[in-house]
């Protein structure tokens, strides 16, 4: 035992107190009850962690209980149904799958020509003009109001130079521009921060399009070249569209879903 | 910087704990309250202040951190390779660095998120901010948990290595397992290391302190050594390498020369050439152990000669550090720690040479021309060949050379035990030395209750002593209350002298009577002075009869007190009275009659300026304007209603029309 174990080696010397192990235990049990206490008596904000500890553990504990008695208790044992099986008594219709297909693709070439296409978030609240930008009040006595200032998070891309500040109309603060995002696939259900190549539309109109706004719903084309995705052709994808799923403003950063 | 102490590094908290402490700090130490009504600037200062708050908590705890636990390239090479050994220098700053990084990827944090809260316009952003902030740096920590709890574990560890010096005197202990390291250990210090039959009892360096010459050394035990190559030793062994290959001490290496360890004296020697590199400039000693199984010369040939081999080996070290070729008296030496044969010697052999290498290096080294011109020891110069010893008086001889012989003579207890079968068979008579009037009582037993009383309570060696005093004492009381009994009977006075006597006792007793009433009187009521004496008791005819009652004559004395009381013609203006006579008409000789009369009759009081010679006054004008100055200050007080210099009472400490009301004009900031 190495010479700094003093508690050992004492232990091992003299052994233990006589009535070490009767007060172990009952000090244990006394456990039960002090936890109670300390439960029902902590308020605030001590309060509410202990409890969500707790409600966590509890879970926990029942759901431990039940896989236990899951393998005491017996039950009926269902076959998979395997996905083509039939029924006895059908077995001589013929499938009229064939068809559902052919109307499927013609409904998605018809919704291509329309323009919508099938993502993730189909409806956002639309954010309103005065929520979007601040107005500046500009001139020697302030009174002028034509520049605006964008409130939310926006892209402009490597080769941005502002316009002249005495004509730029809209503001996009360098605090706010953002380069990466937090793209999550949503089949591997991981998560890569990719960069951003464009904003391709946003819903609340094409103006915010074309000044880069990126909120909540807007489609961003993303940089997918570290995934390592190819095409049947061969070629190696690098740019995919991703929907941004949360408020960027809020949050200090963009989180994106891919659109497989 | 050499640090050779762990036992200071602050506990590293693991990573549930840790956000919980941050966060909890950061609720308890910034402002808690805002509303959605505050300016847009005081709600982004609130939460960039909490914020930051947060990142700079994290920043100093992850700081203590890494500054506290040791670089192993900062410290001893010792330490440096013992660390290695036992936790992997990779691993030990793969998760330093991990720390490190998060440091800096919480700092990045604070500072994106404070940018971004100046744009912040509502409260609800702001606060959804905050929220994100300390979310991410929390998640951080999270992610470093695993680097948290393995530098936990290695702090508690390195908190219990044993404190050794690398650089002070050290001896080191080596050799197979089994061999008695340990033992000679436990026998030179006083380290407790366990000494048990079965090999690796010993799994880690063990230190101990020794004095030799009044210095003080330390000796380390190492774990046993396999005879291995240097890829397959384990970590056992590798401390022991280690601390053979860094530190500078004098290597004791142990021999089993019985073979009772369970490897002979070939494989022992093996060993021996295997590691001989590492002893190099190390003064080496080699200790045969266990001679009471096997002592030395009774070795056969071939284990003789590798016992010589291994000497001659050790005799290069000597060689190496300018000793003699010949003198190989600390180089191999026998002993057992059984019987504690040869111990303190092989201690001290290996202390010495130690000391000597030290000495020899320091001599050699450039500092010691610093301190050498400083020494000289004088030695006075002999101016005859008269031989000069030291002056020894014979007394202190003759008492040494007894005091030698008696240590000799007396038997002492424990030799007797020793005789008489050892420590479990003989125990000793604890009664053998008592004194007692008869010996043949000395082994018996004391009864401790006798007729119904405590045998203790009657026993005192003293007792017959003590009883002769008691009596003593009890008789001169006795003679005491018999002498105060004694009164005088008053038979041998005359019948006058009975007569004075009766009336003195009398007159006493009524004295005494009233003295007691008036001391009674006096408690409850003050006392009052004589010259207020209202019963007038007191008065000259009283005088007069209880003089007369004794037999003389009182008129004397009763005109002495009277001309006492009287009081003398009053002055007012002794001038003007001369003067006035002439002028004054037919009223003024009866008025000066009247005066003179009512002098008399009137009790008298002194005017007011005229001196009295006991007051201090130079002259009465003095008086005079010392009794106005008093009037005077007391005036101002009477107005003010007090009751002297020290009244300074406040009836109402507050009045209400000094504190309130409204002003017409003007502010009302002082009252």
């Amino acid at each position: 035992m190495p010479q700094g174990d003093y508690i050992d080696l004492h232990r091992k010397r003299y052994g233990y107190r006589l009535d070490h192990f009767e007060r172990k235990r009952k000090k244990e049990a006394r456990e039960v009850h002090k936890r109670s206490q300390i439960a029902q008596k902590a308020l605030g904000i001590k309060g509410k962690m202990f409890a969500k500890k707790r409600y966590a553990e509890k879970a926990q504990m029942k759901k431990t209980l039940a896989m236990h008695e899951e393998s005491s208790t017996r039950r009926k044992v269902d076959d998979d149904v395997s996905k083509g099986a039939v029924p006895a008594y059908l077995l001589d219709r013929e499938n009229t799958t064939r068809a559902k297909v052919l109307s499927n693709t013609i409904k998605q070439k018809r919704k291509e020509k329309a323009g919508k296409w099938e993502v993730p978030l189909p409806k956002v609240r639309p954010v309103a003009e005065d929520e979007m930008f601040k107005v500046l009040r500009t001139g020697k006595r302030k009174t002028k109001q034509w520049k605006r200032m964008i409130t939310k998070a926006t892209f402009v891309g490597p080769a941005f130079t502002r316009k002249p500040p005495k004509y730029e109309r809209f503001i996009r603060p360098s605090g706010l521009r953002f380069t990466k995002a937090h793209v999550t696939h949503p089949e591997l259900k991981c998560t890569f921060n990719l960069d951003i190549i464009g904003v391709k539309k946003n819903p609340n109109g094409q103006m915010y399009t074309s000044l880069g706004v990126m909120t909540r719903g807007t489609i961003i084309e993303v940089n997918v070249s570290e995934l390592g995705l190819v095409t049947p052709a061969g070629k190696v994808v690098w740019g995919k569209y991703a929907q941004v799923t949360n408020n960027p403003e809020n949050d200090g950063c963009i989180n994106a879903v891919l659109l497989v | 910087m050499v640090q050779y102490n762990f036992k200071n590094i602050t506990v590293v908290p693991n990573g549930k704990d840790f956000i919980d402490i941050i966060l909890s700090r950061t609720q308890r130490q910034t402002p808690t309250v805002v509303h959605k009504g505050y300016a847009i600037s005081r709600l982004r200062q609130f939460y960039m202040r909490k914020v930051k708050y947060t990142q700079t908590n994290y920043y100093d705890k992850l700081s203590t951190i890494i500054d506290e636990f040791p670089r192993l390239d900062d410290i001893h090479p010792f330490y440096g390779d013992l660390l290695h050994v036992l936790y992997n220098k990779d691993h030990y700053k793969l998760a330093l660095g991990q720390i490190n990084t998060a440091r800096n990827l919480i700092s990045k944090i604070a500072k994106d998120y404070v940018r971004l809260l100046k744009y912040g316009d509502s409260l609800y952003r702001c606060k959804c901010l905050k929220v994100a902030a300390l979310g991410r740096m929390c998640t951080v920590i999270k992610r470093v948990a695993p680097s948290l709890a393995y530098l936990e574990q290695i702090r508690q560890h390195m908190a219990r290595l044993p404190s050794i010096d690398p650089n002070t005197r050290t001896v080191l202990i080596c050799g197979y397992p089994n061999v008695g390291k340990s033992s000679f250990i436990n026998k030179i210090t006083r380290a407790d290391v366990d000494v048990q039959p079965y090999a690796f009892t010993t799994k880690s360096l063990f230190v101990g302190h020794t004095d030799y010459k009044y210095l003080r050394y330390q000796v380390i035990d190492t774990p046993g050594i396999l005879d291995r190559p240097f890829e397959d030793r384990n970590i056992i062994e590798m401390c022991s390498i280690t601390a053979l290959a860094h530190l500078r001490a004098a290597v004791l290496f142990f021999l089993d020369i019985s073979g009772s360890c369970g490897y002979t004296i070939a494989q022992q020697a093996a060993l021996f050439h295997s590691i001989k590199s590492l002893f190099m400039n190390k003064p080496l000693t080699i200790v045969c152990n266990k001679t009471d199984l096997q002592p030395l010369e009774g070795l056969s040939e071939e284990d003789m000669k590798l016992v010589m081999e291994m000497k001659a080996e050790a005799m290069k070290t000597v060689i190496g550090q300018g000793g003699e070729p010949t003198d190989d008296q600390g180089v191999l030496l026998t002993m057992s720690t059984l019987t504690e044969d040869g111990v303190i010697a092989v201690k001290n052999a290996a202390c010495e040479r130690l000391l000597d290498q030290r000495v020899e290096i320091k001599m050699k080294s450039k500092k010691i021309n610093d301190c050498l011109n400083r020494f000289h020891v004088a030695i006075p110069k002999p101016r005859d060949q008269k031989e000069r010893p030291p002056c020894i008086p014979q007394a202190v001889l003759e008492a040494k050379a007894k005091q030698a012989a008696e240590k000799e003579k007396r038997k002492t207890e424990k030799d007797l035990e020793n005789e008489n079968g050892g420590a479990g068979v003989y125990s000793a008579s604890l009664k053998k030395n008592y004194i007692l009037a008869n010996d043949e009582w000395k082994e018996d037993v004391l009864p401790e209750i006798l007729d119904g009383h405590n045998v203790y309570d009657f026993i005192d060696p003293d007792i017959l002593q003590r009883l002769e005093e008691l009596e003593q004492e009890e008789g001169l009381r006795q003679a005491e209350e018999v002498d105060d009994d004694f009164e005088m009977d008053g038979k041998e006075l005359t019948p006058e002298e009975q007569q004075a006597l009766a009336e003195i006792r009398k007159k006493k007793s009524l004295l005494i009577q009233q003295h007691r009433i008036k001391k009674s009187t006096a408690e409850s009521r003050p006392i009052v002075p004589r010259k207020f004496d209202k019963d007038k008791q007191f008065t000259t005819r009283r005088m007069g009869r209880q003089l007369s009652a004794l037999g003389l004559d009182p008129s004397k004395a009763i005109d002495r007190a009277r001309s006492r009381s009287r009081g003398r013609k009053r002055e007012r203006s002794p001038a003007n009275d001369g003067g006035d006579a002439m002028d004054m008409d037919v009223d003024t000789p009866n008025k000066r009659l009247r005066m003179r009369s009512r002098s008399r009759s009137r009790s008298v009081s002194r005017p007011p300026g005229e001196l009295v010679p006991g007051e201090g006054f130079r002259d009465s004008a003095q008086k005079v304007k010392a009794q106005k100055l008093a009037k005077k200050s007391s005036k101002k007080r009477n107005k003010d209603a007090r009751r002297g210099e020290a009244d300074r009472v406040i009836p109402t400490l507050k009045p209400k029309h000094l504190f309130s009301g409204k002003r017409s004009s003007g502010k009302t900031d002082r009252r």
